[in-house]
């Protein structure tokens, strides 16, 4: 059932006006892995996500996803995509245990099984206790949180996240983290981004990387880092922003006269 | 506004050391601060400056305006109870205000002077004066001065009179004070912006009952006032102003009990004020603490939802009145609708104005509720757009949010059709008015679901602005040129009620009217449907484009 590519894109590009957001990528992503997209603000990861989950149109390319185009068969393809967008909300003013009920029967499926996996959700992400809370009194940690239940609620192929640690304290990333990693060792795909390389390195074993609406680098975690001594400096010198000697620039910062 | 030179923000007790500020030294650190807070909003940008100068000659010219009618009025008849009804309105406006407009005043809240070392009493004081400093207490201050004018006859009762507003003053500011101090938490939470999008109602709904009043007292005069006025004129601080004309009467025994009510309910405000405020200051905020002041909220699968029906549809339309209730902005658009779609066609019928098919603004006011659809949902749109991959899910999406309104707008509109007739005595065009009703609505939904897939954009989640900056124009066509659609769309309808009300032998034919609005409307909805899904299913990237830039 799995293909051998969770994602193949061809040729995508997307621009918004005079600006190149995404400047014709080709990617194709291993099924099967926990997959990072790393690169610095503003390198496209975000246009790329959306694009690649239908929630952007592309001005030129393709996107397949399990093997089903994401434009011309959104059937095959929503129904085995699990999503969390960042900058997008949700629908705050729902409880979240109500958010939950929602979207699970929105795609179909039945009402106590939504409410059974929902309490499971619920109590393995810690938020049982805030359940019956609207969103909108969530912290940014409890929407991540609420927003990966929701995202898993139907048991997707591929999870799409974007930034999901991103304000996040280091508990409830600590719980997301569990979560993911439990869900990945059942063979399906995590695709999520991130400017974040220690997280990258600890989390993924398999990575690409974006720069400028260009992807610089793909392949196993040891590939990408080649020579380097961690992730962070291959990264660095692939997007070419090497360590400047700042030495002689800030000569009077500490220390010395006043 | 006067604008003395002096450093921004100064420190309180301008001296260094550690004794605690006595209440003489703070209080003009307190008023310049003030001072400073207006001059600084000010800087901050060109557009605000102008909005604040435009309220400033406005609110100026109205206070002239009043000053000189009620000068203008002195000596009428009754018009003592109309300046003791205006001083009670005018402080319930002060009651209200900081509820509604908490951004307005920064040194409303007082917990940001938590980490100085004030007392209470002296910090009273100086809140209370710098209060004093402002648009609001001038034009109250104006508007007592012309009250002074128009009922006092007699030394007496001018020295009653200015005794008597100085104190009314100070009660309308104090109350504003001690009600903003008591609900600083609700102000500062996510309930109190809630909140302050509904004032924009209060306002639009007060104004028509304000001017269905108005007209009202015009056709009978301001005796209708004295029985209200004669109660009133014992509730602080309209009390102050009933003080004056007391006086003017000659009853001074009076005129002194009712200053004394009203000096007394000055200093139980001020007691309370002082007591919240020391209560604020000893106790930590709210973002020390959480979770405290946000009720759970508990919500059974059980209730009314069961009798939704499964799926999608039930799904749906269930989270549409969920958001009818609970997202403040459709809220407020729901009750403006439904307030107004009663007042209008009510109010004119009340008035022997109106005509039975008045009642029909109750359904084109509730149909507006169907445009913009996804721009109510925000971005939240794409876990919507998520779960739509066919025409036919876009079909069932839309239709859902038709029921979920169809499930308030059409008993609303048959009940508001069936008053008018009522008070109009007209049972006979009833089934004309409800056949037109229904046409309305059906006209509504359609061209409301087709233009919230052709024509979507944002709705700013935040102040009071309902089009996000850019889309106007899109609004515009949207809600215009959709409404323009609507009324052309009935007009088969509406050529048929003429017909038959001109025609001498169709005159027992109204009642025809009845089935052929509802299935008309029935299936103008039908079809508004089916052609709104396939847009919206083919569109689904661009709808979440234009409703997430608030």
């Amino acid at each position: 059932m799995v293909s051998a590519s969770a994602v193949r894109v061809r040729g995508l590009w997307k621009r918004f006006g005079q600006q190149v957001a995404v400047g014709g990528i080709d990617l194709e992503l291993p099924a099967g892995k926990f997959i990072g997209l790393v690169g610095p603000n503003g390198a496209g990861k975000t246009t790329t996500l959306s694009m690649v989950t239908g929630l952007l149109r592309p001005d030129q390319g393709s996107v397949e996803v399990v093997g089903h185009d994401v434009w011309r068969d959104p059937v095959e393809v929503k129904a085995r995509i699990g999503v969390l967008p960042e900058g997008l909300r949700l629908f705050e003013r729902l409880s979240g245990r109500e958010l939950l009920g929602y979207t699970g029967r929105l795609r179909g499926l039945p009402g106590e099984e939504v409410d059974k996996r929902a309490t499971q959700l619920l109590d393995v992400l810690d938020l049982a206790g805030a359940q019956h809370k609207l969103v909108v009194d969530y912290s940014t940690g409890m929407r991540k949180k609420i927003g990966l239940a929701a995202a898993l609620l139907h048991n997707p192929e591929v999870l799409f996240l974007d930034e999901p640690f991103e304000g996040v304290d280091p508990v409830s990333a600590q719980t997301i983290r569990g979560v993911l990693e439990r869900y990945t060792a059942s063979g399906a795909t995590v695709v999520f981004s991130s400017h974040v390389m220690e997280l990258v390195e600890s989390l993924c074993d398999w990575v690409a990387v974006m720069a400028a609406g260009r992807i610089r680098a793909t392949g196993t975690l040891a590939e990408v880092r080649g020579e380097a001594a961690s992730l962070q400096e291959a990264f660095l010198e692939l997007v070419g922003a090497g360590v400047r000697d700042a030495g002689s620039d800030l000569d009077w910062l500490g220390g010395g006269s006043r | 506004m006067s604008a003395p030179t002096t450093p921004a923000a100064p420190v309180p007790s301008g001296s260094s050391g550690p004794p605690v500020p006595s209440g003489a030294s703070i209080t003009p650190v307190f008023v310049r601060l003030k001072l400073s807070l207006l001059r600084n909003g000010l800087r901050q940008s060109g557009g605000r400056r102008a909005a604040y100068l435009a309220s400033l000659v406005v609110v100026l010219l109205f206070a002239a305006l009043q000053l000189i009618g009620l000068i203008a009025l002195r000596g009428y008849a009754h018009v003592d109870s109309l300046v003791v009804l205006l001083a009670a309105v005018l402080a319930l406006g002060w009651a209200v205000m900081p509820l509604f407009f908490p951004g307005g005043d920064e040194t409303l809240d007082p917990t940001r002077l938590v980490m100085l070392p004030l007392r209470p009493g002296p910090l009273v004081r100086a809140l209370l004066t710098s209060s004093l400093v402002g648009i609001g207490p001038l034009f109250t201050l104006c508007m007592f001065a012309g009250s002074v004018v128009a009922v006092a006859h007699g030394g007496a009762a001018y020295a009653v009179g200015v005794v008597g507003a100085v104190l009314a003053l100070l009660v309308c500011v104090t109350l504003a004070r001690a009600i903003a101090a008591a609900n600083v938490r609700l102000l500062t939470s996510r309930k109190g912006r809630d909140l302050a999008v509904l004032s924009g109602l209060v306002v639009a709904v007060g104004a028509q009952l304000v001017n269905f009043g108005a007209q009202r007292l015009g056709s009978s005069g301001l005796g209708e006032l004295d029985p209200v006025a004669d109660v009133v004129r014992w509730v602080p601080p309209a009390s102050a102003v009933g003080a004056m004309d007391a006086a003017s009467d000659g009853s001074y025994g009076v005129a002194l009990a009712q200053l004394a009510l009203t000096a007394a309910a000055l200093g139980l405000l001020l007691r309370v004020w002082a007591r919240h405020l020391t209560r604020l200051m000893t106790t930590p905020d709210g973002s020390t603490l959480q979770n405290d002041t946000e009720a759970v909220r508990e919500r059974g699968p059980a209730g009314a939802a069961r009798w939704l029906p499964a799926g999608r549809t039930g799904t749906t339309m269930e989270r549409t009145l969920r958001y009818v209730w609970r997202d403040p902005k459709t809220k407020a658009a729901w009750v403006t609708s439904l307030a107004i779609g009663l007042i209008v066609p009510v109010f004119n019928a009340w008035q022997g104005t109106g005509s039975v098919y008045f009642a029909c603004f109750a359904a084109g006011m509730l149909g507006i509720q169907m445009y913009n659809q996804f721009g109510q949902d925000t971005s939240a749109f794409w876990m919507v757009a998520m779960t739509i991959s066919s025409t036919r899910d876009a079909y069932v999406e839309l239709r859902a949010r038709a029921l979920a309104l169809l499930l308030i707008t059409l008993p609303y509109a048959t009940l508001v059709t069936v008053l008018t007739t009522a008070m109009l005595d007209d049972w006979r065009k009833l089934p004309e008015a409800l056949g037109l009703s229904f046409a309305l609505l059906g006209a509504m939904l359609a061209t409301g679901a087709w233009t919230s897939a052709r024509f979507p954009y944002s709705i700013p989640q935040e102040g009071y602005k309902n089009v996000a900056p850019g889309q106007v124009g899109l609004a515009w066509v949207s809600i215009f040129g959709g409404m323009i659609g609507a009324a052309l769309l009935c007009a088969p309808v509406i050529a048929l009620t003429i017909w038959l009300n001109v025609s001498a032998g169709a005159a027992d034919l109204g009642w025809v009217l009845l089935p052929v609005g509802a299935v008309y409307g029935a299936a103008l909805t039908l079809l508004g449907l089916r052609l709104a899904a396939p847009r919206t299913a083919d569109r689904l990237p661009e709808i979440l484009t234009a409703v997430s830039k608030g």
